[in-house]
């Protein structure tokens, strides 16, 4: 197998919420069963977290609820700041690689993050309301991303949302139509095609299924699937629900308290769990 | 107290013990300062000590502490509002602005140095060394997109336009066409998105690359923001929904006939058809009396 550079790389990545103190970390983590320090309260949503995603590759983020996993996800995606970490980016693509070559981009001003986001991230969140405008047509919501890219051609952008939307399963004749309407399966559709639309390096999904009906999460897993195979993008799925993490993912990192506690290739974490907590997630999750 | 009878209480600069123009040297010096802040970044909105004024906020205090700030009393004064010398807004604030400096005051375009106006530029085209000072209700372009000020902020400081480039996009897929009337966004200078305040679309081209300093004054919202000459100003347009201008096409000035002009429409009484006119009075009257159609 051909081992490219990762196209991210992560280390150390922190996230507190509160004061902090001298005992933050070595009084929370998994070996407590708990992530908030005794002593003053601080929330370490999560800490020392180290992480590659390789091109084209599928990386998993699995845990209970609370463990940090949307905390790395945002903290990846720049929605919140991280308080300590580096994030390194190899992306390929040219522009970025330049402003980027070897700094860590968590530094970066907000407007530099922007950019970064702009250029080679897409997002997918559990809740479409922090993805989309509700109140905008789902085409305008695609169109956005391209705006921000600096197309100035309506025309264009009407055919590339569309392109986009029919590639993600979602009614092109809606296009005009504001995803409010749209049924919660529908509406992380939209989500994904306007993740896709200014062709990311980087694909970040939070809890995407998370509150679907199940025949409705079969179809959005499928559709993941199918696009991963055409567009061949780098991904973080991040889930607490192991059957989505088999699916879609090569590699995982199972988290518990804010902390990495396993990491490895899906298929044998899944068989052979290590941790005493993935081997309750895995022999729960099979019954 | 109607602003008429406020300035009719108000002493003559000459025997008063206020300063010229009203304003304090202090004040002034400080809306001079901003005022060239803004010159020296096109576009932008600088921040300024709004004072209060003998005239109710909303009722042009920005753009009537910008002239009173940077009139001397060798300059020409004339004040419009929508076009118009005759508005008894217009009259007032002239009649004010006289009161407090003794400038001398004109009609004419082509005369007068500083202009202060509300809702129009003059058609005549405004010369190097002239000054047109706009009355701004609302200075922040981004308000109807995004409610919060910090935010605003942030997308000017970052030139994070898009969600304006989106308002514009679901116009188009709503209407077929872009439907702002007045108050039509503008790129200026390449780097920020401007109010240019409530002018009809007819006056967006000519603030582009223009030969005069056009300044801008919200008194509500305590900001200054400025045009120098020779500076770009883009309306924001699609490449396939180009910007436009309001269509007069086969419409003529009932008064003066010109057939270039920004019209306003009127419903004849007696015949019930519609009949037009210059909103540009003292340019009406100027083309009118040129053609022989007036006398005096
Ligand atoms: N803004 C905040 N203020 C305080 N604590 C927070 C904040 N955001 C997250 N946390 C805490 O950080 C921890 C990690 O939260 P996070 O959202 O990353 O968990 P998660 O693994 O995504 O959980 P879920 O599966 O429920 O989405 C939790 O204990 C959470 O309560
Ligand atoms: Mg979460
Ligand atoms: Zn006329």
């Amino acid at each position: 197998m051909l081992i490219k550079n990762p196209i991210l790389t992560a280390t150390n990545l922190t996230k507190r919420y509160g004061p902090g103190c001298a005992k933050c970390l070595e009084q929370t983590g998994p070996d407590y069963g708990r992530n908030q320090c005794p002593v003053c309260g601080t929330v370490i949503a999560c800490a020392g977290v180290d992480l590659a995603i390789h091109p084209q590759e599928v990386l998993g983020v699995v845990g209970e609820s609370g463990s940090g996993k949307s905390t790395v996800i945002k903290m990846l995606h720049f929605d919140i700041d991280a308080d300590d970490g580096h994030v390194g980016l190899h992306t390929g693509k040219i522009e970025t690689d330049n402003r980027v070559r070897n700094q860590n981009v968590l530094k970066f001003s907000s407007f530099g993050k922007r950019q970064i986001r702009n250029a080679v991230m897409g997002i997918v969140y559990q809740n479409p309301h922090l993805g989309l405008r509700m109140n905008i047509s789902a085409g305008g919501n695609i169109a956005e991303r391209l705006l921000m890219a600096g197309w100035r051609n309506v025309g264009d952008m009407r055919k590339r949302s569309a392109m986009l939307l029919d590639k993600t399963e979602v009614p092109i004749s809606r296009m005009d139509e504001a995803p409010r309407n749209f049924s919660g399966g529908m509406q992380q559709r939209v989500q994904i095609a306007k993740a896709l639309s200014n062709e990311p390096v980087l694909l970040l999904l939070d809890e995407v299924t998370t509150g679907l009906d199940v025949s409705v999460q079969a179809r959005v897993l499928d559709l993941i699937r199918k696009l991963q195979q055409e567009m061949d993008v780098a991904t973080l799925v991040v889930s607490h629900d192991l059957g989505v993490i088999r699916m879609l993912t090569t590699r995982t990192m199972v988290m518990k308290n804010g902390r990495v506690v396993e990491a490895g290739l899906t298929d044998q974490i899944l068989e052979d769990p290590q941790h005493p907590y993935t081997q309750l997630l895995v022999s729960s999750a099979l019954h | 107290m109607s602003l008429a009878e406020s300035i009719e209480q108000l002493p003559e600069q000459k025997h008063a013990s206020y300063s010229f123009a009203f304003i304090d040297e202090g004040a002034k010096r400080e809306i001079r300062r901003q005022t060239l802040k803004a010159v020296a970044i096109p576009g932008y909105q600088v921040p300024f000590g709004s004072r209060d004024m003998p005239v109710a906020r909303g009722w042009g205090t920005g753009g009537l502490q910008l002239t009173l700030s940077l009139i001397g009393p060798d300059d020409m004064l004339k004040v419009i509002d929508q076009g118009s010398d005759d508005s008894v807004n217009a009259v007032n604030i002239r009649k004010f602005i006289e009161r407090v400096t003794s400038v001398n005051t004109t009609t004419d375009t082509e005369k007068a140095s500083v202009i202060q106006t509300r809702h129009r530029i003059p058609e005549e085209h405004l010369k190097d060394g002239q000054i047109l000072i706009f009355q701004v209700p609302i200075p922040e372009p981004l308000r109807d997109v995004e409610p919060s000020e910090r935010e605003t902020r942030r997308m000017h400081a970052e030139a994070d336009y898009s969600r304006m480039w989106l308002f514009l996009y679901e116009d188009i897929v709503k209407y077929n066409q872009i439907t702002i009337g007045s108050r039509y966004p503008v790129m200026v200078g390449g780097r920020y998105i401007m109010d240019p305040s409530p002018i009809p679309r007819w006056d967006i081209p000519r603030l582009h690359m223009g030969d005069a300093l056009f300044l801008f004054g919200a008194g509500r919202e305590k900001r200054i923001y400025a045009i120098p000459p020779h500076t770009t100003v883009e309306p924001l347009e699609f490449d396939d929904h180009r910007f436009n201008v309001e269509d007069f096409t086969d419409k003529v000035c009932m008064r003066c006939g010109s057939e270039n002009t920004y019209l306003d429409e009127l419903v004849d009484d007696a015949t019930g058809k519609r009949i037009y006119t210059c909103s540009d009075t003292a340019y009406c009257e100027k083309a009118a009396r040129q053609k022989g159609l007036l006398n005096g």
